[in-house]
């Protein structure tokens, strides 16, 4: 009852259609603080399953603080405060009674730079299951492994030379292997914090199309400041500015009819 | 306080010399109407510098060289009768006649000691005199050709760049030629050690006892009484070193790691300074620790065990000795802890890991290289040392690997051998420097080989 009306009152900022019939992540009314400044304010959106689902918006407009607020990596930073809910199939992660530990095996992230640990290919990889206790002998590791890097399309590249050092790579190559290693711990959702943005044009190309093929599996966020990347990748886009959600729809549509006036000016490049 | 006059002159006229370029650049623009390459200030640098190096050198050369020209002239004037008596010594005799030139006179020298030193004042006095008149043409010349270079050509920004590098160059070798030199002074009077004692009785003998002299001098003829193996000590300073780190690498390392990673700021802020203050306790303090209050401690507490420990004991110098070194592994690994990147632990948290397996899975292996090195130069820093072995350690030289017996290490027998009046020939004495030789090439090769490591660990995030 009481969300109700809040969902009500989060419309009137947000302009388009912020509920997704299979919503998978629901955040209602969130609102995340560094200290005096709030740097989220009252966002509501839901993020569905087999989605990919992209956030645009000018620096500093909150939209990696928001992403990472579906993982509770803000928990690291001391001063941040959130208030509101998101939930993961109906589970709200802030209750005191969730663990981080799953979740975030729950939830996969992969970040601006590509940051392999400085260990071997395989035990990059090999981490996440290892601390989950997810394969039950070598043999179910080696499979897991070698089906990550797979998915990852970096087995072609790296089949013959697992141990050596993951930081050997070139940098599209490092980004995959960390997408490996995030999907080796077979989340449901990958959140990505510009995932491209230390990457060259060709190397970005092989990440986005692996982007649009993992979209079939997981639930997929991406963070971005390329609007071409945004178009290229996502079926749904949000328009962040200043810490709000200003709009959110179709990609197609926020693209080419923007119904805010302030996506508007965004997308013809007049802020940002 | 004639050298303190002609520097104070020397610098006052180069002084000048950059009032007399600044003031010609100034007129320059004035007269071309038009800016010099540099700016005017760089004008006056140059001349001033160029003024007063070379007079610098000079001036070095002449007050280091006279003395030891004085030295061979005044050997003309020693009568042939000392030259050829026995025990002529000829750093004695120029010492005897120093000593009648500053005035500090013990009796009734001899007549030539008095004549001598006479004469030898009234060099001093043509040197001096030859000195003022070599710098004045020096520094006028010098100076003069550097103003006469300025024109609105010049550039005396690049040249002036120029001598800032030669200066700084020339510090770095300064730094360089000490440590080489200090390793040559040990190298000779090991060499002379070696001549006496061969290498491998040294290295390899087992048993060290440099006691004997009188016996040998007193003709009992008996030389294997004097016994210079050097294995013992060198246990001894390896037995400490490790009980060393037994106790400072597990403190040392995990206070490290606290700070760095579970410590809130403000804690950090405040542990990290105090654990640092540890580094500042001169080690003779340590010493008095280790004596007065660790070894009665654990002598009275293994008599209730019914353990016997020796009121010096290898276990009470090595405590200590790794509590004085906590702060070099703590405060080096907290560093490079801290360089690790935070990228990496994001990593690890948005994989699902708790804390501590990122701090010892993620972090702790990357930092590892760099954990090791601030080790090794511990174990230098360890091997090292004196005050607190001298003090609490004793100074048998048993060749034991029990920590509760007195051991003893190779400073403290360099101390121990050179303390006190000691005949130079003797193979005792220059033992000293073969022990510090060995002991110079073992530390040089840890910090060697840390530095490698430190390096190849840098060289892994680039």
């Amino acid at each position: 009852m009481n969300s109700k009306k809040n969902d009500l009152k989060s419309l009137e900022l947000t302009v388009g259609d912020v509920f997704s019939k299979n919503a998978r992540l629901k955040a209602r009314n969130v609102n995340v603080f560094y200290g005096e400044n709030k740097a989220i304010d009252n966002v509501t959106i839901d993020i569905g399953s087999r989605e990919v689902i992209s956030f645009i918006g000018p620096s500093g407009c909150g939209k990696s603080t928001f992403l990472r607020c579906f993982n509770r990596m803000n928990d690291t930073i001391d001063s941040c405060v959130i208030q509101g809910e998101i939930t993961i199939d109906e589970e709200n992660i802030y209750d005191k009674k969730i663990d981080v530990v799953p979740l975030r095996a729950r939830i996969g992230m992969v970040f601006q730079k590509p940051n392999p640990f400085p260990k071997s290919i395989y035990d990059n990889v090999a981490y996440g299951p290892r601390i989950h206790g997810l394969s039950e002998n070598k043999e179910h590791l080696d499979n897991i492994v070698e089906e990550s890097l797979k998915r990852a399309g970096l087995w072609q590249e790296v089949s013959d030379r697992l141990s050596s050092p993951g930081t050997g790579l070139s940098g599209g190559q490092q980004q995959r292997l960390c997408i490996a290693r995030a999907i080796a711990v077979s989340p449901e959702v990958i959140l990505m914090d510009e995932p491209c943005s230390a990457l060259d044009p060709i190397a970005t190309a092989k990440i986005e199309e692996l982007i649009h093929e993992l979209g079939n599996e997981y639930s997929i966020v991406i963070v971005t400041h390329s609007m071409q990347q945004a178009a290229r990748v996502s079926k749904r886009t949000a328009y962040f500015h200043l810490g709000k959600l200003i709009e959110v729809g179709k990609t197609k549509e926020i693209f080419t009819r923007p119904k805010h006036n302030q996506t508007e000016a965004y997308i013809s490049g007049k802020i940002g | 306080m004639f050298s303190f006059y002609l520097l104070t002159v020397i610098l006052i006229i180069s002084l000048l010399f950059f009032l007399l370029g600044y003031n010609r650049a100034k007129n320059l623009i004035n007269s071309n109407k038009k800016n010099l390459h540099s700016l005017t200030h760089y004008y006056g640098i140059f001349c001033s510098l160029s003024a007063l190096l070379p007079t610098l050198g000079v001036f070095f050369i002449f007050t280091i060289c006279d003395d030891f020209i004085f030295a061979e002239l005044i050997k003309e004037y020693i009568p042939d009768e000392v030259i050829n008596s026995k025990d002529y010594n000829f750093t004695i005799v120029l010492a005897q006649i120093n000593n009648s030139v500053e005035g500090l006179v013990f009796g009734t020298p001899p007549q030539w000691v008095t004549n001598a030193a006479e004469i030898w004042k009234s060099w001093v006095i043509k040197s001096n005199i030859l000195t003022v008149i070599v710098c004045a043409i020096t520094i006028l010349t010098s100076g003069f050709l550097s103003y006469k270079k300025i024109n609105s050509e010049f550039r005396s920004r690049n040249a002036v760049e120029k001598i800032v590098m030669t200066i700084l160059a020339v510090s770095s070798v300064i730094a360089i030629l000490t440590t080489i030199a200090i390793i040559f002074s040990v190298v000779f009077e090991s060499i002379r050690f070696f001549a006496l004692i061969p290498y491998d009785e040294f290295l390899f003998g087992t048993v060290w006892n440099p006691q004997f002299e009188g016996a040998e001098r007193a003709g009992s003829g008996q030389e294997g009484l004097s016994q210079y193996g050097a294995i013992p000590l060198f246990a001894g300073t390896f037995l400490i070193s490790i009980i060393a780190l037994c106790v400072s690498v597990p403190i040392g390392l995990f206070s490290a790691i606290y700070l760095s990673e579970y410590a809130s700021s403000k804690e950090r802020a405040f542990f990290k300074p105090l654990l640092e203050v540890l580094a500042g306790i001169p080690t003779v303090v340590y010493g008095f620790f280790a004596a007065l209050t660790v070894a009665p401690f654990l002598r009275s507490s293994g008599s209730m065990l019914g353990l016997d420990i020796a009121s010096e004991s290898a276990l009470a110098a090595g405590l200590v000795m790794g509590i004085m070194i906590i702060p070099f592994i703590s405060s080096l690994s907290d560093d490079v802890i801290n360089a690790v990147p935070q990228s990496l632990r994001d990593a690890g948290y948005g994989l699902g890991s708790t804390k501590n397996e990122t701090v010892m899975k993620i972090v702790l292996p990357a930092a590892l290289p760099g954990v090791v090195a601030s080790i090794i130069l511990a174990v230098s820093r360890a091997v090292g040392e004196t005050m607190i072995v001298v003090m609490a350690a004793g100074l048998a030289a048993n060749l034991t690997a029990n920590p509760l017996e007195a051991v003893t290490t190779v400073t403290s027998q360099i101390v121990t051998i050179l303390v006190g009046d000691q005949e130079f020939e003797s193979a005792k004495t220059l033992s000293a420097f073969a022990l510090a030789l060995t002991l110079i090439i073992i530390t040089l090769g840890m910090n060697f080989y840390a530095l490698h490591v430190v390096k190849k660990y840098r060289e892994q995030y680039e």
